[in-house]
């Protein structure tokens, strides 16, 4: 009985000494683009030797070069794949390049960037990669100050227990704006702007662009590549492609031709206006293709326009057809090869360009895709799935060969 | 622990209270009565009362003649969600047979918000998860005229702890980070722990 009364004292105490209050307690965790600075001298002291092979995580940038596949791995290197026979590619090397995002190969050489730096390489014996030589200091628009230290961004997931960051605080931190939805946007040959170069070659010339300058590079003498001039753009530039002596560059708003019979100066020739949407372009000689997509960079439609381009001063719409989410798209011939995200994959007659859309022959709805590049000898099909080939021969039953997995796949952007 | 097996634990006890409400050994108690609080300090220094329901069923076994142990179940209020508080406890009477008796009791459990509808849009996710209850608790009961039955009256003290989640689904095309800190396919997440401390009010019958 006593013990009764003890513990009931005990529990009433415990009810007149408590603090009869409330607490809270708020903790915030979120991603962000935490800052990182690097001394542009410590990434030149860097020694780029070849690597074996590694996995891919994330590829971007795919390039073929005659039985090889370079694979841009975005911000960390190159994997050099034997693609001899697509149906069974073989994974042989890994060069580090710290920054990369982009490549072209121009006869036996490889161009890279490497943060500011453009970088040679001889891949004339692919066994043995030599970097043979590397221009300063062209892409300036990385660098934080001008003592030689550039910013870049890495992303991380930090917490906080400042209840202030909840609520309305988050937009800040949308993942949108997370260097990673960039990064993956960006390691698509076709993709939404970073803040990176994307590289095209034509006529003896390298051209790079990024969000707002395109930076030409006399590459005649490929070993020796030198830096001609920046050339403005303008806002919300994404991808470049060329056309016989002609530029068509992809913006935000619209699509600029340029006129690149001067290689190392190419000049304005118009400007086809659209409506804001991401917008990937491929051109034959009458007529470019442009895809415009709904997405969260680039609010817009979901079309495929054609345009007219006939009189390169005046680009005109032909015929737009409305499509389901289409990316990247690639033409080969007369067949029109669209990457419809998570719809799938389609391929059209694109001949009679006044009807696409009675002409389609094939569309793969379980291969997810936001990229492809019809190779000579496959057609590669970038998505969720990883790299995977295609037998194109016959474009109304396309044949898969293969797939490379990927442990950090593309998602939809 | 999902709602089926919740449900069927309740039932599973329900069935083994019956057997001992034959033996005699059975002891119930049904209250109900009013949760009284004040919020954490608000950016203004201000303090936010709030009262709400609250519903105890408490069921349980004579281990001797003053001391039972048993099963609660309930379902409180804090600043509008629901919560079902699972918990052991035990009851002990201090007083004659027949006699108004002075009782405490203890109640140790899992408050869940399984009640409260998880939001999910194609941008963003919220949900509550309950937390830790106790509940230490002294009354008095006063036995009815006739049969085993009494009415008791309690005052308690009430502690549960609350979640709310509040997270920010990445956007398509963000690469995955990995992260013990953010579950996979959020982009944030914002954690909101509310320890709620009530005092509580209640009136019921035992049996």
């Amino acid at each position: 009985m006593k013990s009764l009364y003890s513990s009931a004292i005990f529990l009433l105490s415990v009810l007149v000494f408590t603090s009869c209050q409330d607490e809270m307690t708020s903790t915030y965790t979120y991603r962000t683009m935490m800052p990182v600075y690097y001394e542009m001298s410590d990434i030149r002291a860097r020694v780029i030797t070849t690597e074996p092979a590694k996995p891919l995580d994330n590829p971007g940038k795919i390039y073929i070069y005659e039985d090889y596949l370079f694979i841009n791995e975005p911000t960390k290197g190159i994997h050099i794949l034997n693609n001899e026979n697509p149906a069974n590619p073989v994974n042989l090397s890994f060069i580090p390049i710290a920054g990369n995002v982009d490549l072209a190969v121009n006869g036996n050489i490889l161009y890279a960037d490497n943060y500011v730096d453009l970088l040679a390489f001889d891949i004339s014996n692919i066994s043995n990669i030599q970097l043979i030589k590397r221009i300063e200091d062209v892409f300036t628009h990385m660098y934080y100050h001008q003592t030689g230290e550039i910013i870049t961004f890495k992303d991380t997931v930090l917490t906080s227990e400042n209840p202030n960051w909840g609520g309305d605080g988050f937009w800040l931190m949308n993942s949108s704006m997370s260097f990673s939805a960039n990064y993956s946007a960006a390691s698509q040959s076709y993709g939404t702007g970073g803040s990176m170069a994307r590289f095209t070659l034509s006529n003896g010339h390298l051209y790079a662009v990024d969000e707002s300058t395109l930076r030409v590079f006399d590459v005649k003498t490929a070993t020796d590549p030198t830096f001609v001039k920046p050339i403005d753009l303008g806002w919300g530039i994404e991808t470049i492609f060329p056309f016989q002596d002609k530029l068509f560059i992809g913006s935000n708003v619209g699509m600029h031709i340029y006129d690149a019979s001067t290689p190392n100066s190419p000049t304005r020739m118009a400007v086809y206006e659209h409506v804001r949407a991401c917008d990937p372009v491929v051109v034959n000689e009458d007529y470019a293709f442009v895809t415009l997509r709904n997405g969260t960079a680039c609010n817009g439609v979901d079309e495929l326009h054609v345009i007219d381009i006939n009189d390169l001063y005046n680009p005109t719409l032909k015929k737009s057809y409305p499509m389901l989410n289409p990316h990247g798209l690639g033409l080969a011939g007369n067949f029109l090869y669209i990457a419809e995200g998570a719809h799938g994959l389609k391929s059209f007659n694109a001949s009679d360009v006044m009807n696409i859309d009675q002409n389609q022959l094939e569309f793969l709805t379980d291969q997810s895709s936001v990229d492809l590049i019809p190779g000579p000898k496959s057609l590669i099909v970038i998505g969720p799935d990883g790299v995977c080939q295609f037998d194109y021969s016959n474009p109304a039953r396309l044949k898969k060969l293969s797939c490379i997995q990927v442990t950090n796949p593309t998602k939809f952007y | 622990m999902n709602r089926k097996s919740y449900l069927l634990f309740i039932g599973l006890l329900l069935l083994s209270f019956e057997s001992m409400a034959q033996e005699g050994k059975y002891f119930g108690q049904t209250e109900i009565g009013i949760l009284y609080g004040r919020s954490a300090e608000q950016w203004d220094g201000n303090h936010e009362e709030r009262t709400d329901l609250t519903l105890l069923t408490f069921h349980g076994m004579k281990i001797s003649r003053s001391h039972v142990v048993g099963f609660s179940v309930g379902l409180d209020q804090y600043d509008g969600v629901p919560i079902l508080p699972f918990a052991f406890g035990y009851r002990g009477f201090l007083g004659k047979e027949g006699k108004p008796k002075i009782f405490g009791g203890v109640d140790l459990g899992y408050g869940s918000a399984m009640l409260e509808k998880r939001e999910e849009n194609e941008w963003s996710k919220s949900w509550y998860r309950g937390g830790l209850m106790f509940s230490p608790s002294v009354g008095f009961s006063f036995p009815a005229l006739k049969g085993n039955s009494a009415l008791s009256l309690s005052l308690a003290y009430k502690r549960q702890d609350i979640s709310y989640f509040q997270g920010f689904l990445t956007g398509p095309g963000a690469q995955t980070i990995v992260s013990d800190q953010l579950p996979p396919g959020f982009s944030s997440l914002s954690k909101t722990e509310n320890l709620y401390r009530s005092f509580v009010f209640r009136a019921g019958l035992m049996f």
